[in-house]
């Protein structure tokens, strides 16, 4: 069995060494053994140099598409963050260069630490969540029981919902006063929480929302990596008299590895860029208590009668910055599992 | 055994409830009277409730479904138009530069929303296809489509290289390869992409509201901000609506899912 | 490899033709909507995304277009986004002919060059009360003619106060107030419930109670406006006010009110229509000041502005339509439409007698001050923000009330330097 694992992890070695790691990537998420099939290969090399503008014919639509719609916004993002913007010059168009200033003054505003802080243990642990609840279900789900298929369908209820009424739905709920959350704990004798006005509770509340939105994401993807593990793998092992907890460290876990790192890497990019749940529940308050990076840009730009754009835009092109350095993060990763 | 699947369901069914509490909530409070709103201890079940959402839901909200609906598929066709002849090439044809690519999508898909609307909207606004159904498909696809290439990727990188080698010998052309044999195989990944594309487009509001605020084709998204006036809301209907707007798309669910579980057994991919 | 690419075009077209035969052609025919202006067409922009085509409103934006020889275009926009997209609006060339927005942003509106003055468009404002169109002018230059107004006060709950042995009318001054919150807790019902959210709502349900105390928005860590954060923040230690309103939006903390347990609910004009329907008999006192006396409420509602247009020409239809809109008939319908009190004392007079229990909101409207008077114009935001940042920080517990408005009063004095 263990040979079956590792012979599909270093078959993606042998992809060729230009390719860069998001298409290794992916090939890694069929692991078991598509990659060596490639390697071994023999047409290949010969068709390369016809198939690369065939490839490229493939590719043609989409290269025009990120060009048409993703370059602009990001230029001008980019732009946004290096002059300084007031109401009138924003409409007027000529806001002079100020350089780093906006950036320089976004790191000394006395709500970057704490903006930094949250962003991180908002991501750090809404993912851990949404991720182990997420495997478990899949898992779970994956035995075929009576309306487990159903079941696992209306899993992804929460993600049919506007984010304004569920966020909205959820401040309901963890209100102070007249909540359901106080009222069930008020009920076990609890003292009730103040969910979303105390500073001390603010960020959980908006995580444990959080949570809960992105488990159906999780589950599907998991559970559909965890339908291309072969069933002949399962027999295997239970010959051998693996116990199922024994089947889901050795062989579950590890054959899901590639299709965790997307998980983990997609969770991450959506995560970062939360801000309408946050919005919604507490405007990043009280007091910063619960203001994330993705919150705080917004709340430059359009939280306030008087936007602020160059902060604004400061602001989001950390949170990009950030995002890409967890993605070369995973790349490295990529790597060395290779 | 027959006791342990029972279990399994019945554990299978208390996750779910646990899951769809909030959802329970929201139609709770889709049936509440204003006066009962913020009521303390709250009501639990809608015992003294109103219709009065749902009447407002029918009368004003039906042509926003449809809109959302068209909107929905429009997003699932251009995303898969898009992302499977890409993945198919980044995964089996792999030219030089396709890693750049994937990295590339990869940035893609971390510009938050917003930047994305306010730069959509400058070029809309010169092209003027502000406030229409197409702009509004195009913007909603930039959030499935770096995902779409990124799982085409991944699954078809999966199928094996024999499969196509026996197709081109039989002298089909890579496109026709990609069509007839390619496309068939990876049922499962085009139902995933499709499933979540059209949640991200039914579920979107930044795009929307920045896109296509002022057209008469407005997304059901748009259609619940008519009950959330200047100093007041509406709240039983804002829930009436979503309660309705979830029904058709919970239906859908349903049946992709089905067909997820069924694409796989039918073990086309399977060497 | 031509065949790759010519097939890969026809699915292209076939998705853009479906996408045509379907919903697109749609969309398409009504892509002009909000763009542009051009021949007969007008737009308008309003913040009353509620107002569907069959309302009274709509309506009357139609009739003011026919009577002027021209189509309307009317869109509703949510009031938060109407800002930004008027400021994008701008920034393209192509604004509105007529846009109705908030009156704190006219002055943001104005400095940033969007708005024409009402001298430009010969728009008359003379019969507008002074202290409502003060929000509209800077710099001795008028920006727009207020649709209508409203403003706060206190509604109260009267079987409650019965109960509770508390005579409204008497309550003159904060002692007053808070004596009686003392007595309905007493008495096993809850006190009073406002909007203290971390946004511009927040700031709007703090002023009546800054400015009540003397304080000035110049210097947010005066020992008045100490004082007026310190009744506050004594009311929910207290127990009087709920911790709630800290998240609370001004519909949230009407529900509560609704809900039948609480005494006092601070909230505006546009909440008449939904007292009426709560089940229980209400009052309307004005807001107390710290010494006695009413104390004065911002006002609220939305400014008729002519946004700047390349093409001059198009200045004397808007004129008309600006004209209409504001007239005295008219401003009734909208004015009780929108449950909001005129801007001019005769139109006052007229809804006063047709409602006599507007008396008390006429009235609080007149003693009302807009946030951007007093010459702060754009710097109103800059101070908006620090005050509520304040307030949530005392009020959550993570300062004194003293030293949330000290730190308050640093940004503000930074920002508006």
């Amino acid at each position: 069995m263990a040979h079956d694992v590792s012979a599909g992890v270093p078959a993606s070695a042998s992809a060729p060494a230009g390719a860069a790691a998001g298409a290794r990537a992916a090939e890694a998420v069929r692991g078991r053994g598509g990659g060596g099939r490639r390697g071994r290969d023999p047409g290949r090399p010969a068709r390369r140099g016809r198939g690369h503008w065939t490839a490229w014919a493939f590719l043609a639509p989409i290269v025009i598409y990120l060009l048409a719609f993703y370059a602009y916004p990001l230029y001008r993002n980019l732009d946004l963050s290096l002059r300084h913007y007031t109401v009138r010059s924003f409409v007027q168009g000529n806001a002079p260069f100020s350089g780093l200033d906006n950036y320089r003054d976004v790191f000394a505003d006395p709500a970057f630490g704490p903006a930094l802080l949250h962003t991180l243990t908002f991501t750090v642990v809404s993912i851990a969540f949404q991720f182990a609840i997420g495997l478990a279900l899949a898992v779970f789900f994956a035995q075929n029981f009576r309306l487990s298929a159903t079941l696992r369908a209306l899993f992804l209820v929460p993600w049919l919902l506007p984010l304004i009424v569920s966020a909205s739905t959820w401040t309901w709920m963890l209100n102070s006063d007249s909540g359901i959350v106080n009222y069930a704990l008020e009920l076990m004798h609890v003292d009730p929480v103040n969910w979303l006005t105390s500073p001390d509770w603010a960020l959980t509340s908006v995580i444990i929302a959080n949570i809960w939105i992105g488990i159906p994401f999780n589950l599907v993807v998991l559970y559909s990596g965890l339908q291309a593990i072969p069933a002949e793998v399962y027999e295997a092992a239970s010959i051998d008299g693996a116990t199922s907890w024994q089947r889901f460290w050795r062989i579950t876990f590890p054959l899901l590895r590639p299709v965790s790192a997307i998980t983990l890497l997609l969770g991450l990019v959506y995560t970062l860029k939360v801000f309408d749940l946050i919005w919604i529940m507490t405007k990043g308050g009280p007091a910063d208590a619960s203001i994330t990076f993705a919150t705080w840009s917004y709340r430059f730009s359009f939280g306030s009668l008087l936007p602020e754009f160059g902060p604004g835009a400061a602001v989001g092109n950390l949170l990009i910055v950030m995002a890409l350095f967890f993605g070369l993060l995973y790349i490295r990763f990529q790597r060395r599992q290779a | 055994m027959r006791y342990a699947r029972h279990a399994k369901t019945a554990l299978g069914l208390f996750f779910t409830a646990v899951m769809l509490f909030p959802v329970y909530w929201m139609i709770n409070v889709s049936f509440t009277r204003d006066t009962d709103m913020r009521a303390d201890p709250p009501h639990l079940f809608p015992l003294d409730g109103t219709l009065e959402g749902y009447r407002a839901v029918f009368d004003q909200q039906l042509p926003y479904l449809g809109t959302s609906l068209i909107v929905g598929l429009g997003t699932v066709i251009l995303t898969l138009v898009l992302s499977a002849p890409a993945g198919f090439a980044l995964a089996k044809l792999r030219p030089k530069g396709g890693g750049v690519l994937s990295f590339v999508l990869l940035i893609a898909q971390m510009i938050p929303g917003i930047i994305m609307a306010m730069g959509f909207y400058a070029i809309y606004l010169r092209l003027g296809v502000l406030n229409t159904i197409p702009g509004l498909i195009l913007a909603d696809s930039t959030i499935a489509v770096p995902f779409g290439v990124l799982i085409f990727t991944a699954f078809m990188s999966g199928i094996p290289d024999e499969l196509i080698n026996a197709a081109m010998i039989d002298g089909a052309t890579r496109w026709r390869t990609f069509v007839s044999v390619i496309l068939p195989v990876s049922r499962n990944a085009i139902v995933t992409v499709s499933l979540f594309a059209f949640l991200w487009a039914w579920s979107d509001f930044v795009f929307a509201t920045t896109l296509d605020g002022g057209g008469d084709a407005q997304p059901i998204t748009l259609g619940i901000y008519h009950y959330i006036g200047n100093n007041n809301q509406q709240w039983n209907a804002i829930m009436a609506t979503a309660v309705i707007a979830s029904i058709p798309a919970t239906l859908l669910l349903i049946l992709a899912q089905r067909y997820v579980a069924a694409g796989v057994t039918a073990g086309a991919v399977k060497d | 490899m031509t065949t790759t690419r010519g097939r890969l075009r026809a699915a292209a077209a076939l998705v853009i033709s479906a996408c045509l035969l379907t919903g697109c052609s749609k969309g398409a025919d009504t892509g002009d909507t909000g763009t542009g202006a051009a021949g007969g067409d007008y737009t308008i922009w309003d913040p009353y995304p509620q107002f569907d085509d069959s309302s009274d409103w709509v309506k009357l934006l139609t009739k003011c277009g026919t009577d002027a020889g021209v189509t309307v275009k009317r869109t509703g926009y949510d009031t938060t986004d109407l800002t930004n997209k008027a400021l994008l609006a701008a920034q393209q060339g192509n604004s509105p002919d007529v846009l109705i927005v908030d009156n704190p942003v006219v002055s943001t509106l104005a400095d940033a060059g969007v708005l024409t003055t009402t001298d430009e468009l010969k728009v008359d404002t003379a019969a507008v009360e002074p202290n409502l169109l003060a929000a509209g002018q800077i710099g001795g230059k008028t920006y727009g003619i207020p649709i209508g107004a409203n403003t706060l006060a206190l509604y109260y709950n009267k079987k409650i106060l019965d109960d509770a042995k508390v005579d409204p009318a008497a309550i003159k001054d904060w002692a007053g107030l808070t004596a009686a919150l003392e007595k309905v807790k007493a008495a096993g019902k809850k006190g009073i419930t406002f909007s203290a959210i971390g946004t511009e709502e927040g700031s709007f349900q703090f002023l009546p109670w800054f400015w009540g105390s003397g304080a000035n928005l110049t210097q947010l860590d005066s020992p008045q406006g100490v004082a007026s954060l310190e009744l506050w923040n004594g009311w929910l230690k207290n127990g009087y006010a709920p911790n709630s309103v800290l998240n609370n939006t001004q519909t949230t903390s009407w529900q509560e009110f609704a809900a039948g347990d609480f005494a006092f609910s601070e909230n505006g004009t546009w909440q008449l229509a939904n007292a009426k329907k709560t089940g229980f008999e209400y009052g309307i006192i004005p807001i107390p000041s710290q010494a006695g006396g009413t104390a004065p409420a911002p006002t609220g509602g939305e400014f008729v502005t002519a946004p700047v247009q390349t093409e001059t020409a198009r200045y004397a239809v808007t004129e008309k339509l600006i004209g209409c809109l504001s007239s005295s008939d008219n401003a009734l319908t909208t004015d009780t439409t929108l449950s909001y009190i005129a801007a001019t004392e005769a139109v006052q007079q007229k809804q006063v007698a047709a409602n006599p229990e507007l008396t008390v909101w006429v009235q609080a409207v007149k003693a009302a001050k807009g946030r951007t008077s007093d010459d702060l114009g754009t710097k109103y935001p800059k101070i908006s923000q620090p005050l509520w940042t304040a307030f949530q920080a005392a009020l959550s517990g993570s300062a004194s009330p003293a030293d949330a408005l000290k730190t308050a009063q640093t940004t503000a004095a930074a920002a508006t330097k």
